[in-house]
């Protein structure tokens, strides 16, 4: 036998051999000192770093993982590219964050003997999610998208003390199991018109003619009903403010940022292998006509914007709140979407990158206060912004760059999406993109209008904060100004990252 | 003389498919509902077996369902933990009354 | 001509009619005579305590979820086992870090004592000095202990 392929293979996915590897470790580590965690957190850093190291060396190193057959058929199960290098370091660099935000967490360290399977858990996310973003394969597709629920449903559960945890993780496996059990079934009949599952394949088959567009187009809205649920996308949303609001805030952090980045790096590619005949040279994607893909995509988008920033109005807790603002942000993103065009592609990857800070931003904020006064409710936030006005100026930093607004890094993010909505003269959703902010605004500044201008009840207890914590909100505040300014940078990195795997 | 074909399997699992649908919408019991997701997947394992056979596709499908087999009884596992953890903290699975988080 | 649903309704038949008719005509032939003990639920020869309906101890249901997974891994090793001739010293080194994962959830469960049948501690019968904290607990055990003698 000859397995230079699947060495070749193995070299290919070096960040996730690691992963693979701290995750044992980690393992390992919580069985060896069953008393002391504090060495874990340690480890999981070093895991992620070296894999990130891995990752920006091998940018450019491109190519099919586990080929089908080594002479037959050239397309694998992963395929590494650029694009699935930046989703790969997007979520690196958000799990390097999610650690600290454990680290500094009350409810994580309550947990005493069990922090070493938080962050096992965690890194199955982890190791999901980067299998997710570069999957090539229906199956791999689903296999990766499986693990990376199933630590979800856990870690959603994970704080055994209140009701609502238990309650989140059961709403979250449902809705997840059924959403998963959906997208296979879809799978399945796909696998029965084209006899493959892997996407390059797909797409030959589809351009060679003969397949039924009405069952294609059947199974395919099956297939999006179960990357719609991984991002939140409205019909298939009602998971998302539940399990948001009961499970522990780092984990809600990481699923608002991290899960819905492999979720659109997994529909993005999806679409763009399989279906994209051909790219013309303004890098618009002319696509199999199964169904009118434009309309389809805007009415989710439209949807999503309009139905989580009207619901996240009437929101008093916090968590719920964000995890409202962060399906209107799903509905944002789709837009980049909905353009088919690299240009769309490279607004979403600046917006996921400004989107991850800003949003683990303001969860870390919520979780400070909540930790200290033990509520997220908005009416105990009154006073405080004069009581501890770092929190109370860096909280309306990040908030204010959630709506977009200049001159922080959200309205960056906003800025290239409309531009590459006019470019695709969809000027309509546009507008409705902006009414939609318009919207988001007035719930944000709610927050803020109740943490200086509304006279607490009592006396307001000042929130000591350690430096670790001090530090934590000026590295996510830092980028969050700057990048409002000078973010040549990050979208010149973005640009390069655009590169799919071809035939 | 009519054989059993592609038909047939394709026929059995889409009512495999609608029966979970069903059940997961129609139950209360969070045990039910399990059940229901369990009949998703096992539809698509046997479409999966299906095209496989017929279709000549070669044993993808069938390794595919293997697979899910597998998956299927992970998902199993974690659900009835939390099932159970629920049970402890509610003292009862019934979904329809869980509702703490609705504000 | 029977179609090939027809032939498993006609084995369905069969089978149905067998046993209909193979517990008849045990009922038609053998002697009837009931009594007390012979109507007892069957336990091994134990006299029945209680109700069925009685309430598992919850580490049954661990050991269960346990034994769910294990069992299913199996699965994986079936098509493995399979071609792993083909495969030489490459396919063994796969299956060993199938297998070594495999063992590293079982030495998990182990230590973290999920494999141990914990019985509830029986506390041995203590005298109950809360009452008297101001008494030096040793004069009270002594003073006692020659009450009961």
């Amino acid at each position: 036998m000859d397995f230079s392929s699947l060495y070749d293979s193995l070299a290919l996915i070096k960040p996730e051999i690691i992963i693979s590897v701290t995750l044992v470790l980690i393992v390992v580590l919580d069985l060896i000192y069953d008393k002391n965690k504090k060495l874990v957190p340690y480890l999981a850093l070093l895991g992620l770093i070296v894999s990130g190291i891995y990752i920006l060396s091998d940018i450019a190193n491109e190519g099919f993982a586990f080929k089908m057959s080594a002479t037959s058929n050239k397309f694998g199960l992963l395929a590494l590219d650029s694009f699935g290098s930046y989703f790969k370091l997007l979520i690196i660099l958000t799990s390097v964050l999610i650690v600290f935000f454990a680290k500094h967490s009350v409810e994580i360290e309550n947990t005493g003997k069990r922090q070493g399977e938080f962050y096992t858990l965690l890194f199955g996310m982890i190791l999901g999610m980067m299998f997710m973003v570069s999957a090539s394969d229906l199956i791999m597709i689903y296999v990766s998208m499986e693990l990376l629920s199933f630590s979800s449903y856990v870690l959603a559960g994970f704080i055994k003390l209140r009701d609502r945890n238990s309650e989140a993780s059961l709403k979250y496996i449902i809705f997840g199991g059924v959403a998963s059990g959906v997208m296979l079934f879809g799978i399945s009949l796909i696998y029965g018109l084209t006899g493959t599952t892997n996407l390059y394949s797909i797409n030959a088959a589809l351009q060679s003619g003969n397949i039924n567009l009405i069952v294609l187009g059947f199974s395919l809205l099956l297939i999006v009903a179960g990357i719609g649920y991984k991002i939140s996308a409205v019909p298939f949303h009602f998971w998302t403010p539940d399990v948001y609001e009961g499970a522990p805030i780092s984990i809600t952090a990481f699923l608002s940022v991290a899960s819905k980045a492999a979720g659109f790096a997994i529909l993005i590619r999806f679409i763009k292998t399989a279906f994209v005949t051909n790219v013309d040279g303004s890098g618009n994607w002319l696509l199999v006509p199964v169904f009118d893909w434009k309309t389809l995509i805007s009415v989710f988008a439209i949807l999503t914007m309009t139905l989580g920033n009207f619901a996240a109005l009437w929101q008093d807790n916090l968590k719920r709140m964000l995890a409202y603002s962060s399906i209107a942000h799903a509905g944002y993103l789709l837009l980049g979407v909905v353009v088919f065009s690299q240009i769309g592609i490279e607004a979403i990857l600046i917006y996921f990158a400004i989107y991850m800070l800003m949003n683990l931003g303001s969860f870390y904020i919520v979780m400070l206060i909540a930790d200290k006064t033990g509520s997220e409710d908005i009416h105990d936030y009154s006073g405080l912004g004069y009581v501890t006005p770092f929190l109370g100026v860096s909280f309306a930093v990040f908030l204010v760059s959630l709506t977009g607004l200049p001159p922080t890094a959200g309205f960056i993010g906003k800025l290239y999406l409309f531009i590459a909505l006019i470019d695709a003269k969809m000027t309509t959703l546009a507008v409705i993109a902006v009414l939609n902010s318009v919207v988001s605004l007035y719930y944000y500044i709610r927050v803020l209008k109740h943490m200086f201008l509304t006279k607490p009840n009592g006396e307001v207890k000042e929130i000591k904060l350690s430096t670790a914590n001090v530090v934590y909100v000026i590295v996510l505040l830092i980028p969050v100004l700057v990048l409002g300014i000078y973010f040549s940078p990050l979208v010149n990195f973005a640009e390069s990252c655009l590169a799919f795997l071809s035939f | 003389m009519e054989t059993i074909g592609l038909n047939h399997f394709l026929v059995v699992s889409a009512i495999l498919f609608s029966l979970g649908i069903y059940s997961v919408v129609t139950r209360k019991n969070a045990i039910m509902v399990l059940m229901g997701i369990e009949l998703i997947l096992n539809s698509a394992n046997i479409n999966f077996v299906a095209f496989s056979k017929y279709g000549n596709y070669g044993l993808g499908g069938q390794v595919t369902a293997l697979f899910v087999i597998i998956l299927a009884a992970a998902e199993a596992a974690i659900a009835l933990a939390i099932v159970l953890n629920l049970y402890k903290t509610f003292t009862h699975i019934n979904i329809d009354e869980i509702d703490e988080l609705n504000s | 001509m029977l179609t090939e649903f027809g032939k498993i309704f006609v084995f369905i038949l069969l089978a149905g009619g067998f046993v209909a008719i193979a517990l008849v005509a045990a009922s038609l032939i053998r002697p009837k005579r009931p009594t007390k003990e012979k109507l007892k639920t069957y336990e091994c020869g134990e006299d029945p305590v209680g109700s069925p309906w009685v309430r598992f101890n919850i580490r049954f249901y661990v050991v269960a979820l346990i034994f769910i997974i294990f069992d299913v891994e199996v699965v994986m090793l079936f098509p493995w086992a399979l071609v792993y001739k083909n495969f030489g010293v490459y396919g063994f080194i796969v299956g060993a870090i199938f297998l070594l994962v495999l063992f590293l959830g079982m030495a998990y469960e182990w230590r973290k004592g999920d494999l141990e049948w914990a019985r509830p501690k029986i506390e041995p019968p203590k005298m109950d000095i809360k009452f008297k904290p101001e008494i030096a607990p040793r004069p009270v055990e002594e003073k006692t202990v020659s009450e009961v003698e």
